[in-house]
């Protein structure tokens, strides 16, 4: 075909209109989300269970085509673009736990689900997790896909080299503070050199914020991280350091796997979803891990929400289907396929999440995590918490790995903290 | 007085005055600017506004979702006296001088080389352009094991020669020189091809007269070659001055671990948190937008300022 000239002309003309008036008219008319039949759902990989997702999308066909997509990349910087766009928003739009608090200031972006009736769910639900999805107006923004209980996972065979309890139940008991499982570290370094209980002091001081029920920020928007209750975890992390049984390696580098697969570092302290990790990363070392408990009381580490947004046009039937999709049977199927650790206590006596994991030597990991997870505490997640928190957890780790002196890092972090409390209005 | 007979001239022919109609002069021309618009109005909608935008922003506050709020000139005003951002100019000029000097050098080798007579040539040009085209991602990850502290490949040769070994990914040094090893071996083949083009448009009777006049190979290399070369190698500065300034990714790959901390806080001391870097921290992990704007306005002056210096080295030469 020949393009003629002129051909040429107008075509590029009618591009360039088109592009004008496509970024114009969307920008203005009303909020692209369901037009009575189709409906978008945005998670990201590994979010939701895909037989869940799948199943949902049959259940629901002669009624809604609900057209699920994996968002990839920077999930929560795509979704405020989205909305802060007004166009092509999703109806149900998963929120990852460690962003919720920065969605709490703007609930009016999504549907209050009180209002379709969420509250008689409430039992369903963990308190603490339903509690996270509470915006200040008292609305609720989100139902729970999952938690992340924390766990003290362990290598039985270095452990009993060591002199150490080797047993589950042994190690939830007598490593079951952070003092004795320090003094554990102490006895595992002296029996085997070169081995460390911690990789890096991030975990402890990580883990210690998560057992208390105070934060960075309260919910008056005061800064409280020079507090008590951060100085104490403070400590602890600098205590670990000091006592010689945190390793040089950088976690997440080949280092640190090679360093866990010879058993040099058999223990970490992570959320129920980092099993999925460990089988993933360490294949070899199947049947060679166990599950205890923290040390120091339960703690949690992320676990997401689904909301359904004010561009949905159907709230209702949206409602249907994500109260479906994380209802406790569906939430123990999420588990077993995903990873995702169900946010409803019933699933915890399903008799598919009760079955003997080889990974973890046949030990039912469900007796550890699911009393974890109704034991964790409530805590305000304020959304300058992760600025707030930032300077305080470079300093440790600076400790942790540079040696930095820890009265420097603190005040270091302390100054760092005022000067940006003060740029972002919070009271000091 | 002599007058000055009259000569009956014919009257000059006056060139009919043109009718100056501006709107019609542009207008006639409609067609062509028609033609070279759609690239105006893409630049227009995906560039002018949103680098306005930003300006905007960065006179506010903003969380992403909710109202802006007035800032007036408070973000910058922290921009300012914030330690942090300045440490991060610090550091990505650092990276940058430590890729960027022996990225040249071993370019300006590698040219030398291919251009004297080997066989295979096409097949090292290939070889030497191919960590350019390589994805980023998987580089870093590469390069992350080459620098573990224990069983990382540079140490391993460290301690093959008799040396301790180092905590490349730990140290604020060590870092600094992890990323910029990656830098150079990314970018030295693609200058070694930009340098070889140079190399091979000296006309070849230079070499021979110099060769007459007695010059040994390292007197040609620096008398002629050299000189002559200096227009391509302001070139790969200015080239290298750019991806330098704007290093991103080999920092937040090479140096994110898989706890929940962010992934641009560029290792233990901040030790390889580039500019862009701090700005992505600032924007996307604490959701301050107008903050985010303010820095990312401080990088565009840093850019402006490295511009400056780039274009005065370019008009010295001219001036020569």
């Amino acid at each position: 075909m020949l393009l003629s000239r002129r051909g040429l002309l107008r075509a590029g003309l009618a591009g360039s209109a088109a592009m004008a008036l496509g970024g114009l008219t969307s920008g203005c008319a009303v909020p692209t989300g369901s037009t009575g039949r189709n409906m978008v759902l945005w998670y990201w990989s590994g979010g939701l269970s895909d037989t869940v997702v799948e199943k949902a999308k049959a259940r629901y066909d002669d009624t809604v085509t609900l057209e699920a997509q994996q968002i990839g990349g920077y999930y929560r910087s795509k979704l405020i673009t989205t909305l802060a766009g007004r166009a092509h928003i999703p109806d149900i739009a998963g929120l990852k736990g460690e962003d919720m608090a920065s969605y709490l200031p703007n609930a009016d972006q999504f549907v209050d689900l009180r209002t379709l009736g969420a509250d008689r769910l409430k039992s369903r639900y963990l308190d603490w997790k339903w509690q996270q999805a509470v915006a200040p107006d008292g609305s609720l923004i989100g139902l729970p896909i999952d938690v992340g209980p924390v766990v003290h996972y362990y290598q039985s065979a270095v452990f009993e080299k060591a002199g150490l309890p080797s047993e589950p139940d042994d190690v939830s008991a007598e490593l079951g503070t952070w003092e004795s499982f320090f003094a554990a570290g102490e006895q595992l370094k002296k029996r085997i050199p070169g081995t460390f209980i911690l990789t890096d002091v991030g975990s402890v001081f990580e883990m210690s914020i998560g057992q208390g029920t105070d934060r960075f920020v309260d919910e008056d928007r005061n800064f409280i991280g020079d507090q008590e209750h951060v100085r104490a975890c403070w400590d602890r992390a600098v205590e670990a350091k000091r006592r010689g049984i945190v390793s040089d390696i950088v976690t997440g580098t080949p280092d640190s796997i090679a360093a866990t697969v010879k058993g040099r570092l058999p223990s970490q302290l992570n959320a129920s979803w980092a099993a999925g990790d460990l089988k993933l990363q360490f294949p070899k070392t199947e049947g060679r891990w166990r599950v205890a408990n923290c040390p120091g009381g339960p703690s949690n580490v992320g676990g997401s929400f689904l909301a359904i947004t004010k561009a949905c046009r159907e709230p209702e039937r949206a409602f249907e289907i994500i109260t479906w999709m994380l209802s406790p049977e569906n939430q123990a199927h999420g588990f077993v396929e995903a990873g995702l650790f169900p946010s409803t206590p019933a699933s915890y006596a399903m008799s598919k999440l009760r079955e003997p994991d080889p990974f973890f030597g046949d030990q039912i990991t469900m007796d550890v995590y699911g009393p974890a997870a109704e034991q964790i505490p409530v805590a305000h997640n304020s959304p300058y918490d992760i600025a707030l928190g930032q300077p305080i957890r470079d300093e440790i780790k600076n400790v942790g790995v540079l040696g930095k002196d820890p009265e420097k890092a603190w005040r270091d972090a302390m100054s760092k903290c005022r000067r940006i409390a003060d740029h972002l209005g919070v009271n000091l | 007085m002599a007058t000055v007979p009259v000569v009956d001239r014919p009257p000059a022919p006056v060139a009919e005055a043109p009718v100056v109609h501006p709107k019609k002069g542009i207008l006639s021309h409609w067609r062509l600017y028609a033609a070279i618009s759609p690239f105006y109005l893409l630049f227009l909608a995906f560039g002018l506004v949103p680098v306005g935008f930003s300006l905007f922003l960065s006179f506010h506050r903003w969380d992403g979702l909710g109202s802006m709020e007035w800032a007036g000139l408070s973000q910058y005003k922290y921009l300012l006296a914030d330690a942090d951002f300045w440490s991060s100019i610090g550091n990505t000029l650092i990276i940058w001088a430590l890729a960027t000097f022996p990225m040249i050098f071993l370019a300006m080798v590698t040219a030398v080389m291919l251009n004297s007579a080997v066989r295979f040539k096409n097949v090292y040009r290939f070889a030497y352009f191919l960590p350019n085209v390589t994805s980023i991602v998987a580089v870093a990850i590469i390069f992350g094991s080459v620098f573990s502290t224990n069983f990382g490949l540079m140490n391993a040769l460290l301690q093959a020669v008799g040396l301790d070994q180092v905590a490349w990914l730990n140290t604020p040094w060590g870092i600094k020189v992890a990323v910029a090893t990656l830098m150079t071996w990314q970018w030295t083949g693609y200058n070694a091809i930009i340098f070889l083009a140079g190399l091979q448009t000296v006309p070849g009777e230079l070499y021979e007269a110099a060769r007459m006049d007695g010059a040994g190979p390292v007197q040609t290399f620096f008398r002629i070659t050299l000189p002559l070369m200096r227009p391509v190698l302001l070139f790969v500065l200015v080239v290298s001055t750019i991806t330098g300034l704007q290093s991103f990714a080999e920092p937040q790959v090479l140096l994110q671990t898989n706890t929940n901390e962010s992934a641009f806080a560029g290792g233990p001391d901040h030790a390889g948190r580039t500019m862009v870097l701090y700005f992505f921290q600032q924007t996307f992990d604490n959701n301050d937008f107008g903050y985010g704007a303010a820095v990312a306005w401080g990088i565009f002056l840093v850019v402006v300022l490295f511009s400056i210096i780039n274009w005065r080295l370019v008009q010295r030469r001219g001036e020569e």
